[in-house]
């Protein structure tokens, strides 16, 4: 069964004559334990895809079902409890909280859901991620791929059914721009992490088991597993 | 107010407290019954949890429930590592039963081959021969990543020098290289990096392998070495026929074979135990080419410091 689908999924902006249709019945459909990317130029409705997977905007049309929950039938309370404990996100500028420091960072949706972290398993994640030396820094000492890592590291440590990387290196060097995709594919690889990433970057796709192509708010391949 | 009026009140305000208390002492008594389920799982998750109420509460006939659920779900996963030793038991004697009628088929026929054979019986030796050989390649690969894959085999990365495994890898390949006309570069650097040298060095080779194998006469094959904060970077880059986009994804998949190689020798299986061993070794494989120019595999590995 897929862990993440979408069903004829539709969204319009605007309405008449200066509607924007960003989604033309989207339909994929992605697997437990997968690594996704997402890839189309700027303004193919990847970004808004990918809103509609986390469940951040209202599709004007069709259904997203992740973890077997059609995401839309619930309250805007629910969808974000929903959010924090089915999906991680990692997106393209870290989004940290400035005055946390690392480890507090990491274990701040567990704690929000009021549980106590698992501390083998954010003691394996910190160690996969490399961020041993660095758990008492705030963000602001780190290096943009350092920031990045904390960011996956705290998408993997609430274990969610699925994270979603919006362009996960798109404000980084090419040299730290590997090191960030090799963690995102060791991690999938070592927790069984299903993910799901948008990039326009070719090359950053190709780390990634499956690639699904958007054009002009339509799939042009890849969309099935 | 008569004295009766003032009962009754007295008396309504004394049931309305006590049903006050009544509702607040459930709630209480609701959230304990509560936290204790939390605790019954949370114990069930660590592998903890044991029954502690025996009485005719329902929560008691739930933690008995709960251990009943336990108890074969533990039965379950006992049967699993059963089958999975049992496939383990039958890898290991594959391999070590098809190991000699191989062996003898490959010396068979190549004495075989080296007889005053008539021209037709000879073409027919070297085919056996060359069948043999594949049959030979493809049963080791297949133990290999099956042990892999099962656990059998641990595969033991610790902190080496990148560049004395390399040489080791290149000095093998050369010999095929350069009989083909194919000259290797390589510019040796101090770099570490944590891996298993032993299963390291045969993903390596694998790749220079197929390098060496499509790239045509008088090309040439660079390796090179590269580092960022995380990763130990090795690059081989090649003048072969290259990859079309399409089918890079595919090339690391089990028995894949691109259309375009059908003539040559190959079994589709050396990429796919590439990848194996890297991923296995926390690293991780990429690839990038262009049709007709060549394609360079990076092997990413984690860097280390001696």
């Amino acid at each position: 069964m897929p862990i993440l689908e979408t069903k004829n999924l539709k969204k319009v902006y605007g309405s008449g004559e200066t509607a924007v249709h960003a989604l033309r019945g989207v339909s994929l459909s992605v697997l437990q334990g997968e690594f996704v990317a997402v890839v189309g130029t700027s303004g193919s409705g990847k970004s808004t895809l990918l809103h509609m997977l986390g469940g951040l905007d209202r599709p004007t049309a069709g259904e997203v079902i992740v973890d077997g929950k059609p995401i839309f039938t619930l309250k805007d309370e629910e969808l974000t409890v929903f959010r924090r404990r089915k999906i991680g996100f990692v997106f393209q500028n870290y989004n940290l909280v400035p005055v946390l420091n690392v480890y507090e960072n990491i274990v701040l949706p567990i704690q929000l859901d009021g549980n106590v972290p698992d501390k083998d398993y954010i003691a394996q994640i910190i160690g996969t991620l490399g961020l041993e030396s660095k758990l008492t820094a705030l963000p602001n000492q780190l290096s943009g791929g350092q920031q990045q890592r904390v960011a996956i590291a705290r998408a993997l440590a609430a274990k969610p059914a699925i994270i979603l990387a919006d362009e996960p290196t798109g404000n980084l060097d090419s040299r730290t721009s590997q090191d960030v995709m090799g963690l995102l594919k060791i991690t999938s690889q070592r927790f069984g992490q299903t993910m799901v990433m948008i990039t326009h970057n070719e090359e950053i796709a190709q780390l990634a088991e499956r690639i699904i192509r958007i054009e002009d708010g339509s799939i042009v391949g890849g969309g099935q597993s | 107010m008569t004295k009766l009026e003032i009962l009754f009140c007295m008396a309504a305000l004394l049931i309305c407290l006590l049903s006050a208390l009544w509702v607040l002492y459930t709630k209480y008594r609701l959230r304990k019954t509560m936290e204790h389920m939390a605790q019954m799982i949370d114990a069930a998750a660590m592998g903890t949890f044991c029954e502690d109420v025996y009485d005719e509460s329902l929560l008691s006939s739930i933690e008995t429930k709960l251990a009943h659920y336990l108890a074969a779900s533990k039965i379950s996963a006992q049967q699993v590592s059963n089958e999975k030793k049992n496939i383990k038991k039958l890898i290991a004697d594959i391999s070590h039963q098809t190991k000699t009628p191989i062996a003898n088929i490959l010396l068979y026929s190549q004495l075989l081959c080296e007889k005053n054979l008539p021209e037709e019986s000879q073409t027919c030796a070297e085919a056996l021969n060359q069948q043999a050989e594949k049959l030979n390649f493809l049963i080791h690969s297949l133990v290999k990543i099956s042990r892999l894959e099962t656990g059998v085999l641990v595969l033991r990365p610790i902190t080496n020098p990148i560049s004395p495994m390399l040489e080791e890898v290149i000095a093998q390949i050369r010999p095929k290289a350069e009989k083909k006309g194919i000259r290797m570069e390589f510019e040796p650097r101090n770099l570490y990096a944590c891996f298993d040298r032993k299963w390291t060095a045969e993903a390596v080779c694998n790749i220079m392998d197929n390098a060496v194998k499509y790239t045509p006469a008088g090309g040439n094959i660079s390796i090179s070495l590269l580092h960022t904060e995380l990763f130990a970077r090795i690059a081989i880059k090649d003048s072969g026929i290259g990859i079309s986009e399409e089918e890079t994804a595919k090339i690391f998949g089990r028995f894949y074979r691109s259309p375009q190689v059908s003539n040559c020798e190959g079994v589709g299986i050396g990429l796919f135990l590439t990848r194996e061993i890297i991923a296995k070794e926390s690293g991780y494989i990429k690839v990038t080419s262009e049709p007709g120019k060549g394609s360079t595999f990076f092997i990413y590995l984690p860097a280390a410091q001696p």
